[in-house]
């Protein structure tokens, strides 16, 4: 028997709106179709009327979870086009808050799994030790979300030798209850039974839909943006990129929990060598010479975009937003082919989506 | 700092680029667009050819070859938006239905988002009403 079985845009299983529609043939899913847009807010519009700081405050709005991206990312398209030289130790403070970044994503993300394959138990326990980062930003930036750690020259606040210490720590913390999560994951008989064979995206697909991130280095996709194309101070620091090849959500979920232990590497790296000096270039609101710049971050769901185009005023001449989501959604309807539709919901979340971020 | 490498080209050699990058399994990073500073449209094609962004840019064309068939929907998602935002037509795109703006918004012939009274002017237009 065929049925059409519409997910959303509004469902009490989702975080944020998308409409799905699966065509199936009796539990199985022959074809699937995705619709987003039911959140566009106009930001890169608003960017328009907007001067260089009042930006950064506006692209951190774009996503609450990887807010710092955006502001990361805006900052260095104005400091290209301005050819503005950030201080090392403000490039530093913000590689330090991108990687606490991307592990309380992926703390989220894989309690969320969790959640989801209905392992309550691991989900809690994971979101236990989230809160420990979370902590962490919260001393740093004032914020849980939202941190405005990144101003146009540099970050706007400092790591203090206390601080310091105390993050250390909190990376020495982490250590044994991502070891015993990383464990569970791969062992968990209900993990496995979940995820193995479930959501295939295999390799040559992943390249072709042009899949990004953690979900592309789980098809087997060797990309990551901070070692393919170094920027701020990401060249100085030694990281592995975790690549799996078994395509599937299973894969999604290793690929995640092993990136964890190398954010820890690149945190503790970076704050043993944080450089003396200032962390930005003073409070002058900058003008934003003609030109354009395009900029690439490796946010916590990958590959994050910004174009920015100055015509020598205070205020942007276009900003065009694209965060990895806008990447990896269109791969959704091919990785739900052919599995069960209990799997749907599991699928289109292993892909790590915001679709807020994606409409902008 | 990132490279970002602007190379101005002609739309008839938009896709044999994409099709030499795509052999080569060069990323799309996106398809940009902008109206320039003479009002005319500057579409983009950004290719990572790592460590490098490679960006091909075709200027004043309001129709354009898509290059869905060559990048999926790495390409289509975008052009769909450009389509939505900027009025441009890709020759082969689908275009049945909207990808972010509302439906009764294409009834402005895709002139979307950035085509809309800019905030300042509305801002003014509603101060003048409320003063009355």
């Amino acid at each position: 028997m065929s049925y059409i079985v519409p997910i959303g845009p509004y469902h009490p299983a989702l975080e944020e709106p998308i409409h799905a529609k699966l065509y199936t043939e009796g539990e199985i899913i022959k074809d699937a179709e995705c619709f987003v847009g039911y959140n566009h807010r106009g930001i890169e519009k608003l960017a328009t009327e907007r001067n260089a700081i009042q930006t950064l405050v506006l692209v951190e709005r774009v996503c609450g979870i990887c807010s710092h991206s955006h502001a990361f990312t805006y900052a260095m398209c104005v400091e290209a086009i301005n050819g503005t030289e950030v201080p090392k130790r403000g490039q530093y403070i913000r590689v330090i808050t991108a990687e606490l970044e991307r592990l309380h994503s992926h703390f989220l993300w894989l309690g969320i799994a969790c959640h989801i394959i209905g392992h309550d138990s691991m989900f809690m326990h994971i979101w236990d030790e989230r809160e420990l980062v979370m902590d962490i930003l919260e001393k740093m930036t004032g914020n849980r979300v939202n941190y405005a750690m990144v101003t146009i020259g540099g970050a706007r606040r400092d790591i203090d030798d206390d601080l310091r210490r105390e993050i250390l720590d909190a990376c020495q913390k982490l250590k044994a209850p991502l070891d015993r999560i990383t464990e569970i994951a791969l062992t968990d008989k209900t993990i496995a039974m979940r995820t193995k064979g479930v959501g295939l995206l295999p390799t040559a697909d992943a390249i072709r839909l042009g899949a990004v991130g953690p979900h592309a280095r789980a098809s087997g996709v060797d990309i990551d943006v901070r070692r393919d194309s170094p920027y701020s101070c990401y060249d100085e620091f030694e990281f592995k990129v975790p690549v799996v090849d078994s395509c599937d959500v299973f894969a999604r979920v290793v690929v995640r929990a092993l990136e964890c232990y190398e954010s820890i590497k690149i945190i503790q790296q970076a704050l043993e060598n944080l450089p003396a000096g200032p962390i930005n270039l003073g409070t002058k609101l900058p003008k934003i010479k003609e030109g354009m710049a395009v900029c690439r971050h490796e946010a916590p769901r990958g590959q994050l975009s910004h174009l920015v185009v100055g015509n020598g005023s205070l205020t942007n001449h276009r900003v065009s937003v694209h965060v990895p989501s806008f990447k990896n959604t269109p791969t959704v309807p091919f990785m739900l082919r052919n599995n069960t539709v209990a799997d749907a919901g599991l699928i289109i979340a292993s892909i790590d989506p915001c679709f807020s971020c994606l409409d902008r | 700092m990132q490279e970002y490498k602007r190379i101005d080209i002609s739309k008839d050699q938009i896709v044999p680029i994409a099709e030499r990058m795509r052999r080569q399994n060069v990323y799309l990073v996106m398809i940009h667009a902008f109206l320039n500073k003479e009002g005319l449209l500057d579409v983009s094609w950004d290719y990572a050819v790592e460590p490098v962004i490679e960006s091909y840019h075709v200027v004043g064309e309001m129709l354009l070859p898509s290059i869905g068939e060559i990048y999926d929907t790495a390409a289509t998602w975008a052009e769909r938006e450009i389509n939505e935002l900027f009025g441009v037509e890709f020759e082969g795109l689908d275009m049945s239905q909207r990808l972010f703006l509302p439906e009764d918004l294409l009834e402005t012939q895709g002139r979307g988002q950035i085509m809309v009274t800019p905030l300042s002017e509305l801002v003014e237009k509603n101060t003048k009403e409320a003063g009355k």
